[in-house]
């Protein structure tokens, strides 16, 4: 064999073993984020429970002794934000990404629906809640500026709280949130405080569809 | 089907080509190269520099060539003005009385007739060429004869590297010819080159003879000597420690004409005349890996720039689209945490990684080897951040030429 053909053969197994060795790499480094995701998951889902659990405890005097649940909206977001990132990542099909849309889901509606019974409870004005329904199924070509424009709206806005879900997903829980919201499927869809809107058009107009000074009455984060 | 999968195969070649070279570099032929002593044998050579209107730097290279430690009575220094316009006629005349030194004038008639006319004087042994834009270490001569020792040899290539590199562009272009030293040193070992570069390649006259003199070669009469060298099934060696220095273009214009020279000319030797070496198994890796390789890396560069502005283009509309309307104190600044969860992991942009870390090693071990002086972080840092994005340039505007059979002049 010539020192060529030897050489060759030589290098074909370095490639060969560098872009195993490099997909494997990618396929660990995948699984630890889902695992990652899955750790978050798990935190907030029994930090709800617990905040659930105090609620429900202390029936009398809720509003003494539940802490803000803001810290809680915050990981909330911090994890949809994960989410939408490792679905860019490993696709929107991946088993994996979509059990833990659908835990992201029933956590947000379980949160929603906390905040809500807090706020009626202590007789405290309820925060502006946005409830927003969105596909990445190719079928609206508005909801990243729509998603954009909310994460805008949520970063300037502590105070603000905002639910997205995926339309589509095959989630029980999900189906009723759409039912009891009377959502049609015309996205991207907002529950703003309990009244409907379609469509994306501009900041300005999603901004008008706020109850008049709700946005500038909350603290702007610095 | 996304737009990076089309780079998946160009990828697997880049790094088995880059392995290859690894390996080669490691094999004992590249280790005994790199181990050789200049011997005590001492042909006589002459060495031909082509000018035309080189007034401004023929004085420099005639004056490293004197420097040359080589026994005078055996080094003669062939100066050719090929019908210079400017004062090239009045800088040779200050060596005119040098007894190592000849002047011929000629009408001009391009750079293979000069080299031709240089021949045609001389009877020296070994035949160098050297551009008038050059200068030579004064022991790189002794290193390039001892490749001659191999009967089989016949033609022999150093180590180019830029002449006082000043701006970016030019430390770039002193990294690429680098690992342009490197790619010669691995090819000269499994006799893969297909280019004795004017800068200080060496021939043994009797090959000359029998296979003939310069040809026009497409204004790379350079490539089409080695390419013919290699037909003709003779070797052609390197000399990894033999170091010449080049002045390269210091702009883009000047560099994109430059290459755009070179590459067309690649493409009308390689697809024209020589078009039989490419996969024939008689001619080994040359036939089989050098060349296939060569074309393969022009039409990937070109193929993947394309796909690069495409989805830059792309991915600028769609984040411009999406931040419209949103005050540009938020949309400007970037939200995502410094978390390694957000590291943009895939195989595409490993892959990637590990070429461009090979690329640099090459680079490294092409420096260490020659010892060519200079600032190599500096060259490297350059080569990274530009020659992905100019190199395209130059490889489009060349293969645009040969697909619509458009010439241009030298100097164009």
């Amino acid at each position: 064999m010539s020192l060529a053909a030897r050489n060759a053969l030589i290098a074909l197994g370095i490639t060969i073993a560098i872009i195993g060795t490099v997909a494997s790499t990618i396929r660990y480094l995948n699984q630890a984020r889902v695992t990652e995701l899955s750790a978050i998951t798990e935190k907030i889902s029994i930090e709800i429970l617990s905040l659930d659990t105090q609620f429900s405890l202390l029936t009398a005097a809720p509003c003494d002794s539940v802490a803000s649940s803001t810290t809680l909206a915050n990981e909330l977001a911090d994890l949809g934000t994960r989410l939408v990132y490792a679905e860019g990542q490993l696709g929107s099909n991946n088993p994996q990404v979509l059990r833990l849309k659908e835990q992201y889901s029933l956590l947000e509606i379980r949160d929603y629906l906390i905040t809500k019974q807090l706020a009626t409870a202590c007789g405290k004005k309820p925060p502006v809640t946005v409830l927003y329904f969105y596909s990445n199924a190719g079928d609206c070509p508005d909801c990243d500026k729509a998603g954009y424009a909310l994460s805008y709206l949520r970063d300037t806005y502590p105070s603000l709280r905002v639910y997205s879900f995926d339309y589509n997903l095959d989630l029980g829980a999900l189906k009723t949130l759409i039912a009891v919201t009377k959502i049609r499927n015309s996205l991207p869809a907002f529950v703003i405080n309990g009244k409907q809107t379609y469509g994306f058009t501009s900041l300005t107009d999603l901004e008008k569809q706020f109850p008049k000074g709700s946005l500038a009455t909350t603290t702007v984060k610095q | 089907m996304s737009p990076e999968t089309f780079a998946y195969p160009f990828l697997f070649v880049a790094i088995f080509i880059e392995s290859f070279i690894l390996v080669t570099l490691l094999s004992k032929p590249a280790r005994e190269a790199r181990a050789q002593k200049p011997g005590g044998t001492t042909p006589s050579v002459a060495v031909i520099v082509p000018c035309w209107n080189e007034m401004a730097t023929i004085t420099t290279t005639c004056e490293s060539l004197l420097a040359l430690d080589y026994p005078k009575e055996k080094l003669e220094i062939i100066l050719v003005d090929d019908g210079s316009t400017d004062a090239t006629r009045t800088a040779m005349a200050h060596f005119a009385h040098h007894p190592q030194i000849r002047i011929i004038h000629k009408e001009n008639g391009g750079k293979h007739t000069a080299l031709n006319a240089g021949i045609a004087i001389t009877q020296a042994e070994l035949i160098g060429c050297l551009d008038a834009d050059s200068l030579v270490e004064p022991d790189s001569l002794r290193e390039i004869i001892s490749c001659f020792a191999d009967e089989r040899v016949a033609a022999a290539t150093a180590a180019m590297s830029v002449y006082r590199p000043k701006n970016i562009l030019q430390h770039m272009q002193n990294a690429e010819y680098i690992f342009g030293s490197t790619l010669r040193h691995a090819f000269a070992s499994v006799n893969g080159i297909y280019v004795t570069p004017g800068p200080f390649s060496f021939y043994r006259r009797s090959v000359i003879e029998k296979i003939g003199g310069f040809r026009y070669g497409h204004q790379t009469e350079d490539m089409e000597m080695a390419l013919r060298i290699q037909q003709s099934g003779y070797r052609i060696e390197n000399a990894p420690h033999a170091r010449v220095y080049t002045k390269a273009p210091e702009t883009l214009s000047k560099l994109i004409k430059q290459r755009t020279r070179w590459t067309s000319g690649f493409l009308r030797n390689i697809l024209g005349e020589y078009r039989t070496l490419i996969g024939n198994h008689r001619h080994g890796a040359l036939g089989m890996l050098m060349l296939p390789s060569a074309l393969l890396s022009i039409g990937s560069s070109i193929l993947l720039f394309s796909l690069l502005i495409v989805m830059f283009m792309r991915h600028a509309a769609s984040v411009f689209d999406i931040r419209f309307g949103i005050p540009l104190s938020y949309a400007m600044i970037p939200h995502d945490s410094f978390d390694w969860f957000y590291f943009p992991m895939s195989v595409y942009l490993f892959l990637g990684a590990i070429t461009l870390l090979a690329s640099i090693s090459l680079i490294t071990i092409g420096k260490r080897i020659s010892k060519t002086p200079g600032n190599l972080p500096f060259d490297i840092a350059s080569y990274v951040l530009l020659y992905a994005f100019v190199a395209p340039l130059w490889l489009i505007s060349a293969t645009s030429d040969v697909a619509r059979g458009k010439r241009r002049g030298w100097r164009y």
